[in-house]
């Protein structure tokens, strides 16, 4: 069907093509950092625009994830290299705008795509603009760490209710008590996330640091201001104890830390939203063992809140010269559909920043993303800096002081006064 | 009047011959030098220009405890590689020399594989051999220390870690010059030596070595360059931590011109590293061969 209607469209085309030899297609130039789980769905999407639009073509392009992706956005772009359009992470938008790579989406720009400010969750669209209001790049999900649990091990404890969903967990006491009871009934290391790495380290540390109100980077750029480094200090400590008890993995490694989840080491881990479609693919395979659920992040200290970051689109600037109307035109197309098929990327685990979508009944029915999407309301975002956000100096110093520190390398007072004297050198 | 035509033909046969050279040295080498001694003076991002600002990113280098930190570390990693590295070639050379045919042979290609590698695979195998978790040489390390030891997470570990995979990686290189400097000894003076009575020791320190030193000179300052280089192996198996203990002046560059966008002040760092590599193995050569001219 899908065959047919391509090839009338095309003869359509080709005729139309005698008579007005103007008739131009338009191609895309795309970047994106997806390259696991969630990289595979974002693929079929882009297929799925291309065999739905003969006139709009996407050209994708995956690059490696980090410092390697933003350091080819930046060059390129410099020079008229770079992509038409690229996702970007909004915790990376205060030094995107320091390097002058990202173009103004206007109201027009919006208006082609066919969607308004209005359709986003208002968090993520903060993020998205500048600091004098002009919005640069266009949220696409949330995303954030979650707490997925295995049921085996918390069987027969107070921690499941009669459904089998995780319920008692509403302070640090009690998680630690459930940590205590999977490690009691076998579990090797009852809680798991990337102890060793970066990435893993930064947003346990910091979803801890807000929970308590604490702040990592002030608007005035105070790195730790107030009370917030006892705060830090606290955090770092809970996470110390983890390892002295011998509850978390000692100096796991990205893939390692997701690894003794998935094969039933571990009854809780602390990971992103992107590992659901490794554990939905494996349950379907029958690969898994276990039953598995998804959670927000309880509670723990003070307040709710989790650490967060969006994905977005962005526009880069083509070296001196301006986009061609045609194109930005025929590339904003290409945002909006991506923004009204979220859905199919929601099965990526991530929260679709477009109201429309997240609060579809689709959406509503969607396992396990419908028991966690709670969280996007009081999410904390990465401090607005240039030395915060992915690949920043903010997570080498999770991999560079913080794991090392809680591995019994430095006390946590010494670690956190250098996480602030490293932060701040770096701020000139 | 023929031979004066005849030599301003040669001369022009000489440019054209030295030209291209020429041409491709001030396109790839002498322009970007120049350029980053102006950027050095500039305030200027990765990639377009910037404001001059004098010796501000000097003034600020002096007053960067990391910078400090860096050049320390390098001058650990230093004493760590060279002098060792130098020491196992030769006593590697020395064995292969005693070997012969087939043997000598497959012993070198043995030593010189490894420096075929491209680093990425070199740290990677090395990464691999000693995982924390899965290391097949986790268990060498818990017979001596007692138990496991993350050796790219701990700070005490980490740079000599870093030193052994590098010596592992180069050394190969090192036996061929050392083989190439023994070669070179006449047999006839160890035959005359041996006739007079000398002992192997006798043999070793008053013709090999004193022989050998200009091998040995420049397999020092060439290692001595190559080490302050260091850069890949750090960025691979630790990326400068824990605690800044592998942070050196290379990835210290990189962070600042590709992580932070501040192209002026990562050039004046490595303008800065240029000149210690500069100076430093200009020194140790002049030194070494002063020691040289007093055997």
């Amino acid at each position: 069907m899908k065959l047919k209607t391509l090839a009338q469209i095309s003869a359509i085309a080709a005729l139309a093509g005698i008579g007005m030899p103007a008739f131009a297609q338009q191609t895309v130039t795309w970047w994106d950092f997806f390259a696991g789980g969630d990289g595979v769905r974002m693929k079929a999407l882009i297929e799925q625009f291309n065999e739905e639009h003969p006139d709009v073509q996407i050209e994708g392009t995956t690059l490696e994830w980090g410092v390697p992706f933003y350091t080819k956005v930046r060059t390129s772009a410099a020079v008229g290299r770079g992509p038409d359009l690229m996702t970007y992470h909004l915790s990376r938008m205060p030094l995107g705008l320091s390097e002058g790579v990202l173009t103004p989406i206007t109201a027009a720009d919006l208006d082609a795509a066919g969607l308004s400010e209005g359709d986003f969750f208002a968090s993520s669209l903060d993020a998205a603009k500048g600091p004098d209001g002009t919005l640069y790049a266009v949220p696409f999900d949330i995303h954030s760490i979650v707490l997925y649990y295995n049921k085996t091990y918390l069987e027969g404890t107070r921690f499941l209710d009669d459904e089998g969903k995780l319920t008692g967990i509403e302070s640090l006491a009690d998680f630690e008590e459930a940590l205590q009871a999977a490690a009691d009934n076998g579990s090797e290391a009852p809680v798991t996330y990337a102890t060793g790495d970066d990435g893993g380290t930064y947003r346990v540390f910091y979803t801890l640091l807000s929970q308590q109100g604490g702040t990592l980077i002030s608007e005035d750029g105070e790195v730790l201001p107030g009370d917030s480094a006892e705060k830090a200090v606290k955090a770092l400590e809970i996470m110390t104890n983890w390892h002295d008890q011998g509850w978390q993995p000692e100096q796991a490694l990205y893939e390692a830390s997701v690894a003794l989840f998935t094969s039933g080491k571990s009854a809780f881990q602390l990971n992103g939203v992107w590992e659901v479609p490794t554990m939905k693919d494996l349950e379907k395979n029958g690969n898994l063992g276990f039953e598995w659920g998804a959670v927000e992040i309880p509670k723990l200290m003070d307040t709710r809140t989790t650490w967060a970051d969006s994905h977005a689109w962005a526009i880069p600037v083509q070296g001196d010269e301006e986009m061609d109307p045609a194109k930005r035109e025929a590339v904003m197309q290409v945002i909006g559909w991506m923004e009204k098929h979220a859905i199919q990327w929601a099965d990526a685990g991530h929260i679709p920043a477009y109201k429309p979508v997240a609060e579809s009944d689709e959406f509503k029915t969607m396992e396990p993303n419908a028991t966690y999407s709670s969280l996007a309301d009081g999410a904390t975002y990465d401090p607005r800096s240039e030395v915060a956000g992915v690949a920043s100096p903010a997570y080498d110093a999770a991999q560079n002081i913080i794991s090392p520190a809680m591995h019994g390398y430095l006390s946590a007072e010494d670690a956190i006064e250098q996480v602030k004297s490293e932060l701040e050198s770096k701020m000139n | 009047m023929a031979m004066i035509r005849n030599r301003s033909r040669h001369r022009l046969v000489a440019y054209s011959l030295i030209l291209p050279f020429v041409a491709i040295f001030a396109l790839v080498f002498a322009y970007p030098v120049i350029e980053v001694v102006r950027m050095s003076f500039t305030d200027a991002p990765l990639i377009g220009g910037g404001d001059w600002v004098g010796f501000d990113n000097y003034a600020r280098l002096l007053s960067d405890k990391l910078f400090y930190k860096s050049l320390v570390n390098n001058g650990y990693f230093v004493l760590l590689t060279v002098i060792p590295t130098t020491v196992i070639a030769l006593v590697i050379a020395l064995a292969v020399n005693r070997l012969s045919g087939r043997m000598q042979a497959l012993a070198l290609v043995l030593f010189f594989m490894p420096y075929v590698l491209p680093v990425s695979v070199v740290t990677q195998i090395w990464a691999w051999m000693l995982d924390f978790q899965f290391g097949i040489l986790q268990p060498v390390i818990e017979f001596f220390t007692g138990k496991p030891v993350p050796v790219f997470k701990n700070p005490f570990w980490v740079m000599p870690a870093v030193a052994v995979v590098t010596i592992w990686w180069t050394n190969g290189f090192n036996v061929l010059l050392f083989l190439a400097g023994l070669r070179n000894i006449p047999g006839e003076l160890y035959e005359a030596a041996k006739l007079d009575g000398a002992t192997r020791r006798q043999l070793f320190f008053k013709v090999t070595w004193p022989l050998l030193w200009p091998v040995t000179a420049l397999v020092l300052t060439l290692q001595l360059i190559l080490q302050l280089k260091i850069f890949d192996q750090v960025y691979l198996l630790s990326e400068g931590g824990p605690f800044n203990s592998s942070y050196v002046l290379l990835l210290m560059v990189y962070r600042e011109a590709f992580q932070l966008n501040h192209g002026g002040y990562a050039a004046a760092i490595s303008l800065v590293l240029f000149l210690i590599i500069v100076v430093i193995s200009v020194l140790q050569f002049q030194i070494l061969r002063i020691g040289g001219k007093d055997k």
